[in-house]
């Protein structure tokens, strides 16, 4: 007899785990597959802290919700079978895998399709050389694997993707020469750009690369600037000395083994690609086959995550584990989660829209959207920047992104955002302010900073969010870095500080003289002033 | 729209047929139900170009295929066929294998074909890498192997550059007399198209469609399922076959290894899109390593189904049908058309072209099962 | 799409024609671009007549490249080309192993 499940999971990244969780929390006896050493799929890559509310496991950084999830996994009793390659779906709901040196048939009563998604690649001359990879690859090797993918980094892509990684691989200790990407306009999240852009990195919109150079691996790219007809201009080519050049263009579905399970499919652009479609819970043309996650359509790990539950829920309810009162109601909650995070100027539904202002009537940074930083003529007239005597808050959040951790971490209640998750963050003056550096801490984006513009001895102190290493120590001299990442003024660090509430965001206060207290932005060490 | 002869299908036989048609100036519209040029079998099957293991009713269309048209396909197609003429062994490690592989090999012989037996260790020399298990094979050095898809597209390709009009996605439902001869084809979609002459060359299809003018072609839709591995360096050069039949195969130029398989559950795969089983695969593993010891590290990269159009009696109709004058048919291949199709399409077009055939073709008339 | 005799712009040399973009199989863009003009119109097309996406990625990385290439030549968006067939195994696997499938029982 074939050994049969209630459900077989396919791909142990945040969809395929959350609906073990949820199906196993319903009764279900479920196994989950995946192909790699290490389960939680991207999740263990993504050390950065995630956005969203509460229920979205905001604030908490992406390892961290994969250990809870494997945790749950396991309470629940789900078997998570690792180095195990699916190697196809059969009629009947018969799934053949490779296991160590064999290969073995199991049954599902329900299959969940997770297997995620794959890189996508650009063309240009040299593209083939050793040292251009995926920004994801790049990701693998520093954060899992513990390897640096080179010492100098050209990243193509400016979308969540290029500049988060731009951004660890700053931590892991490359250089990143630039960010570069053909479309006009920053596509990831300001934040993210920005805390980039301060630590000198430069960004080239609208252009693309003309070739990589060397012969047997990376020794530099060049790079153009497109014309609205995408071809280079003559005359604006920039070369830069690389050893890696990192591409961050998208993110394919890996949705073949849906096209074998006899899911119908269709090629839609909105979701990056070949997709089953899928009803409301996940479920494909197959009875009984579900898929969620970035499979199904190219979104955030944390949209995953709730895809995976619905899909848990769906199947629990098609094996008659729950009622489809309960399925409805337990869906409901779900999809209204998802809803949340589909909200605001990134949501799915907004791609390819040219947003000129926020959703309180605020004009959008243009210089975010084309150099990386909110430029200082610009910030003033975002609702988190204010001024008022002795520490205060500084929220350089300029984008209606769902997100509202800072609201909660403030003791004092000092920053709002409202029932409204996407809702700019704005700063109550009725409260006061005691620099305790949680919302610092808190803010995923690390756009918070303390200030307190004036020391009363011609200082102005800047507390920011600093994830480098080494740790600057107290009394280390240096100079501070503007939104631009260019040096401002010297720098004294006055404190640093480090709390396991901050979770590795260590709090880093720099005085600098205090005509730069709005400017000053960041701090480097080794450049003794 | 008109052309003198409208080819139903595009697979290889309407591929071929549409090729010589367009060399002799003739205009021909072929009409592909799929989306895809060479849909079915053509671009599906394990490539072999055997007179070894062939029903005598169709060695002359092979043999002729071998001596006039296989050599030089690749120059007329400006396109590499990959046609490679390095022999056939059909191997065997029992007794009764030896049994099958004799009775195979005496009556190739008695039509003129040189097939003979060998022993396990002769078979060693003419293919080093097989195993002690073999203990006897049946060789033919004058068949070999040509690669379907090469073949396929370069009759598409060269067909279309001589003037042939294809049109895919267009599935034919009916053909209609006019005044007493074929004359129309009507597709799903609406369209009626017109000819002087209709070749029906679409696989199984064609007996749904020869049926509504009345003439039927009693045959099944049997399952074949193929895998193919990465490509490793040349190794070998025969075309390999079993007395079973488990397996069969070849290595291609660009190194991978086509290998066709069998489970025995063929016959009773779902109708419908053809799917591979999940055993089939491991199956043919087995039986190939157990003659091909060294292929165990090479890694199988693809694996896909195909359905054949089973005839009655195993071998095709290729018939003009002078009941309905106009109408002439192509099917029924059972799964070893391709060895034969460059001779097929030349007959095709002879016989639209109302000239003398190459080869006399009535054993495969359609009306030999009444 | 389907009348393959539809007219398409005459076929010009391109300086990065031997620009390679299946990295399995070898297969540069030029090759891509006369494969159209000689006809292949779909994704199956010009994978079974020039290997694209056939190699032991199975198609991972170029899809969408060749896809590009593809509808480019023919002036038509990419979605339009129709998919490409996902076929076990879903990963290359030695023959040794599949050869030893067992039923996992209980």
């Amino acid at each position: 007899m074939m050994k049969r499940y209630d459900m077989i999971v396919v791909g142990a990244g945040p969809a395929g785990l959350s609906a073990a969780i949820e199906a196993a929390k319903k009764g279900m006896h479920v196994v989950v597959y995946d192909e790699n050493a290490k389960p939680g799929g991207q999740l263990f890559k993504q050390i950065h802290k995630f956005f969203g509310s509460k229920e979205h496991k905001a604030k908490i950084r992406g390892f961290h919700i994969g250990e809870e999830l494997l945790a749950e996994a396991a309470e629940l009793g789900v078997e998570v079978v690792l180095n195990a390659i699916v190697i196809g779906i059969f009629p009947e709901k018969e799934v053949t895998v490779k296991v160590e040196d064999h290969v073995i048939h199991v049954k599902g009563d329900t299959i969940l399709i997770a297997t995620g998604a794959s890189e996508n690649m650009v063309t240009f001359p040299g593209w083939t050389l050793p040292g251009v990879i995926g920004a994801g690859a790049a990701q693998t090797m520093m954060n899992l694997h513990g390897t640096l993918p080179g010492k100098r980094v050209l990243m193509l892509g400016s979308g969540n993707v290029g500049l988060v990684v731009s951004f660890q691989l700053m931590q892991a200790g490359c250089e990143v020469v630039a960010v570069a990407d053909a479309a006009s306009r920053v596509g990831g999240y300001g934040v993210h750009a920005a805390k980039v852009a301060r630590c000198g990195v430069p960004f080239y919109l609208s252009h693309t690369i003309i070739s990589a150079d060397g012969e047997d691996c990376v020794t530099g790219v060049t790079i153009g600037e497109v014309d609205k007809n995408w071809q280079i201009i003559p005359g604006t080519e920039k070369h830069f000395d690389v050893d890696t050049i990192c591409l961050a263009v998208g993110l394919s579905p890996m949705s073949k083994l849906c096209d074998m399970a006899g899911c119908a499919m269709e090629d839609n652009p909105a979701k990056a690609g070949f997709v089953p479609t899928v009803n409301e819970y996940g479920e494909t043309s197959v009875p009984g086959i579900y898929a969620a996650g970035d499979v199904s359509g190219i979104e955030e790990a944390s949209s995953a995550m709730i895809e995976g539950r619905i899909a848990g829920i769906a199947a629990a309810a098609r094996l008659g584990f729950i009622s489809e009162e309960t399925c409805k109601e337990e869906a409901a909650k779900q999809e209204a989660a998802l809803e949340g995070l589909r909200q605001g100027m990134f949501a799915p539904g907004m791609r390819g829209k040219q947003i000129t202002e926020t959703e309180e009537g605020v004009e959008i940074s243009q210089n975010l959207l084309k150099h990386g930083f909110v430029a200082e003529e610009e910030i003033e007239r975002f609702p988190g920047v204010t001024h008022s005597a002795g520490v205060h808050p500084v929220i350089e959040c300029t984008q209606n992104i769902p997100c509202n951790p800072c609201q909660d971490a403030c003791p004092k209640h000092c920053i709002r955002i409202g029932s409204n998750i996407t809702a700019l963050p704005s700063i109550d003056p009725e409260k006061k302010c005691t620099g305790c550096g949680m919302c610092v801490a808190s803010c995923s984006g690390q756009a918070i900073f303390l200030v307190n513009e004036d020391c009363g001895d011609g200082t102005a102190e800047v507390t920011l969010p600093y994830e480098f290493l080494p740790l600057p120590q107290k009394g280390d001299k240096g100079v501070a870095l503007n939104r631009k990442g260019e040096k401002v003024c010297a720098a004294e660090v006055v404190h640093v500080r480090s709390a396991k509430a901050f979770d590795h965001t260590n709090l880093l206060t720099m005085k600098v003289p205090k005509e730069y207290a709005m400017k000053a932005r960041f701090f480097r060490e080794e450049e003794t002033a | 729209m008109n052309a003198e002869v409208i080819i139903v299908g595009g697979g290889i036989i309407g591929c071929a047929a549409a090729y010589n048609l367009a060399k002799n100036g003739v205009s021909v519209l072929v009409l592909e139900g799929s989306e895809n040029i060479g849909n079915g079998g053509s671009t599906r099957n394990g490539g072999g170009v055997r007179q070894s293991g062939r029903d005598p009713r169709e060695l002359p269309l092979v043999m002729y295929s071998i001596e006039h048209i296989w050599p030089q396909l690749s120059d007329m197609l400006d396109t590499n066929v990959e046609y490679y003429q390095e022999g056939n062994l059909r191997l065997g490690s029992t007794p009764q294998h030896q049994k099958i592989l004799t009775g195979l090999a005496d009556s190739a012989a008695a039509h003129g074909v040189d097939v003979r037996m060998i022993t396990g260790d002769e078979a060693r020399r003419i293919n080093p890498y097989l195993s002690e298990a073999v203990t006897c094979a049946s060789w033919c050095p004058t068949d070999g192997h040509a690669n379907p898809l090469m073949a396929t597209m370069g009759y598409y390709k060269m067909a279309r550059r001589l003037g042939a009009h294809f049109i895919s996605g267009e599935k034919v439902v009916e053909l209609r007399k006019i005044k007493g001869a074929a004359r129309q084809v009507v597709t799903a979609s609406g369209n009626v198209y017109e000819g002087d002459k209709i070749i029906l060359a679409a696989g199984y299809e064609s007996r749904f469609i020869a049926s509504t003018v009345g003439i039927d072609v009693p045959m099944q839709q049997v399952l074949l399922e193929t895998l193919v591995t990465e490509a490793v360096g040349p190794m070998f050069w025969q075309m390999l076959g079993t007395a079973d039949a488990d397996f069969y195969g070849h290595q291609t130029e660009h190194g991978s290894f086509v290998f066709g398989l069998n489970s025995g559950l063929e016959p009773y795969a779902k109708p419908g899109k053809p799917l591979s089983s999940s055993i089939a695969a491991s199956a043919a593993c087995r039986g190939i390593m157990h003659y091909f010891p060294d292929l165990a590290n090479i890694k199988v990269v693809r694996t896909w189904a195909g359905w054949m159009d089973a005839c009655a009696d195993h071998v095709p109709v290729i018939s003009k049908v002078e009941e309905v004058p106009g109408l002439i048919l192509a099917c029924g291949f059972t799964g070893h058309g391709f060895g034969i199709s460059p001779a097929v399409g030349l007959v095709l077009s002879q016989l639209a072209m109302e000239q003398e055939t190459a080869v006399d073709l009535s054993a495969l008339r359609y009306d030999r099962f009444q | 799409m389907n009348d393959r005799n539809r007219e398409l712009r005459p076929f010009v040399p391109q300086p990065d024609d031997d620009m390679i973009v299946c990295r399995c199989e070898e297969i540069t863009k030029g090759e891509i671009r006369r494969a159209v003009h000689d006809g292949m119109f779909t994704l199956t097309e010009i994978r079974r007549y020039l290997r694209t996406g056939m190699g032991l990625c199975q198609g991972q990385t170029c899809t969408k490249l060749v896809k590009g290439i593809v509808s480019r030549e023919l002036g038509v968006r990419p979605n339009e080309l129709g998919p490409a067939t996902g076929r076990a195994p879903m990963r290359p696997i030695e023959m040794k192993v599949l050869a030893k499938d067992k039923e996992e029982t209980k």
